[in-house]
């Protein structure tokens, strides 16, 4: 009983990461149609940010985790301005989007892999390979730190978008793009700022993933199935869904982990991926896809 | 007669596609409803499109109150105070009731101004206060379109133009439709009322615009507009709609 609720407790600590690195990516689709496949590359820069300013000087992840956002969010208006906007007229924007990005997700790889070799990195602040223990249970501090710091963010998402005047135009644009143009929200602006807050979340996301797994250029093409697992289980566009299904999915994988050997726990989000692309392919909280 | 809104010898269309409107004119008095009736295709919603700026206006000009309205956005449109209820409604459906009225009022500064209209909105329809908190998406069609007409009312614009607000409701329903259009004339805004069922439409206008191929064929008086043999041979003699 006792291995169990210490497998949950993993697959929790997990799940709020997980969370975190989805939900940058649902919501530049939910607003803007692009699956953005660059994501995990930017999550990945996040990492170095966070790497480099702990090895050279000495800055805890935790501490430079705003820094890299606001990094990372810069990026972001320059690849919208650079890249998306211009292409935003063309009828298959969407189809497009999903080699523009693929293509900028290799760029990234390269240049990461060019500037900082394809070596494995882990971010090492003395919490991360610190526990506490809860009776027969241990928590890995590195995981908690970035499960609850995952959540807080998140809460934080889902409170401006639920309140401010700012996410009002993101969720409507998500809804009805051309009713929320109609009602007089500059649906460009919401585009560019969505943007800019997904990577920003990427950013955070990697600070922070930088001391929970080691990391390396091309690991981001592992993190890509596995976000997209996410998004489609969640429903694409839903943050909500795509939450729950980080932790669902993460809490399963540990068990999978625990009774298979750790080789199956990364099947668990392929698998998933499969049988909800089979069975319910809107997701957990998507809209049923109308037939023409 | 004064002109509130004037649209002259427009031509427009959609994209880079051929000109669905080609120089259809409509001059809009103050107060007054009026329908736009014609055959599909006739460019009916295109107009609408055109004036609210979601086409670009390729020739000719849409003037408000002195102003050209030509080349501006939809959101600027909006400003200038006509408001469009385009045919899909326009509603955000995983929005509460009461967060799509808020989006009614995006483009107000105040916000207190805007919660004190949602108020006023809600004393006068109050299914809108019954169903405040439940998703826009889950409620019945005559009450979507109760909630989308309701709406454009707290910009308090002058003009409201409609793009078939009946499509898709049962009769004693479409009777609530017309009857919420009486009263925001009684506000004092003017309605742009696009009707397929033209019988219904001008019975509910005080002038009657048809549209054909793109043009103006004629206007008048709903009255006249109803009773006019053109109509029969637009209508009868093509068998285009009912």
């Amino acid at each position: 009983m006792a291995d169990m609720l210490q497998i949950l407790i993993l697959g929790i600590a997990l799940g709020g990461v997980y969370a975190l690195m989805g939900a940058g990516l649902s919501l530049v689709f939910g607003v803007m149609r692009i699956v953005n496949l660059a994501h995990p590359s930017l999550i990945m820069m996040g990492a170095y940010v966070a790497y480099w300013a702990f090895k050279l000087y000495g800055i805890d992840p935790l501490v430079i985790l705003p820094v890299a956002m606001i990094i990372l969010a810069v990026t972001g208006v320059l690849l919208y301005k650079l890249v998306f906007e211009r292409e935003a007229k063309s009828a298959t924007y969407s189809e497009m989007t999903v080699l523009l990005t693929f293509a900028l997700a290799m760029i990234f790889e390269g240049g990461l892999a060019t500037a900082f070799t394809n070596t494995q990195r882990v971010t090492s602040p003395e919490y991360a390979t610190d526990a506490i223990f809860l009776g027969d249970i241990f928590i890995p501090l590195g995981q908690l730190y970035a499960g609850i710091v995952s959540l807080i963010l998140i809460g934080g998402l889902a409170l401006f978008l639920k309140y401010s005047r700012f996410g009002y135009a993101i969720r409507a644009t998500t809804q009805n793009r051309e009713a929320a143009q109609l009602l007089g929200v500059n649906v460009n602006l919401v585009g560019l700022v969505s943007f800019a807050i997904g990577l920003a979340l990427a950013g955070a996301a990697g600070s922070l993933v930088s001391f929970v797994f080691s990391f390396f250029p091309s690991k981001h093409w592992e993190w890509i199935a596995v976000l997209m697992s996410l998004v489609v289980l969640g429903g694409m566009g839903s943050i909500l869904g795509t939450v729950v299904a980080a932790y669902l999915l993460s809490i399963v994988a540990a068990f999978v982990g625990f009774f298979f050997g750790a080789t199956w726990s990364t099947l668990t989000f392929f698998l998933a991926l499969f049988v909800v692309l089979l069975v319910r392919p809107q997701g957990l909280f998507g809209e049923k896809p109308e037939l023409a | 007669m004064t002109k509130l809104l004037e649209v002259k010898n427009v031509v427009a269309g959609y994209g880079d596609g051929p000109a669905i409107l080609n120089g259809a004119s409509i001059a809009v008095q103050p107060g007054k409803v009026h329908c736009i009736i014609g055959p599909n295709g006739a460019g009916k919603s295109t107009l609408l499109k055109a004036i609210c700026g979601m086409l670009t206006i390729r020739q000719g000009d849409v003037t408000f109150k002195g102003k050209n309205l030509k080349g501006l956005r939809p959101d600027q449109v909006l400003r200038e105070g006509i408001c469009f209820v385009p045919q899909e409604r326009a509603l955000f459906p995983k929005m509460t009731v009461r967060e799509n009225l808020r989006m009614g009022g995006f483009s107000m500064p105040d916000k207190s101004t805007l919660e004190k209209r949602i108020d006023e909105i809600e004393e006068r329809f109050p299914i809108l206060k019954e169903r405040r908190d439940q998703h826009a998406g889950t409620m019945s069609g005559g009450q979507q379109q109760t909630l989308a007409m309701a709406r454009t009312m707290i910009l308090r614009p002058e003009i409201v133009m409609l793009d078939e607000p009946s499509l898709g409701l049962a009769p004693k329903i479409v009777q609530e439709v017309f009857e919420i259009m009486r009263v925001m004339t009684e506000d004092g805004i003017t309605v742009l009322l696009v009707e397929q069922n033209a019988l219904m439409g001008l019975k509910h206008a005080d002038w009657g615009v048809v549209l054909d191929l793109g043009r103006t064929l004629f206007e008048g008086p709903a009255a006249e507009v109803l009773t006019d043999p053109r109509i029969q041979e637009l209508y009868l003699g093509g068998k285009k709609a009912a």
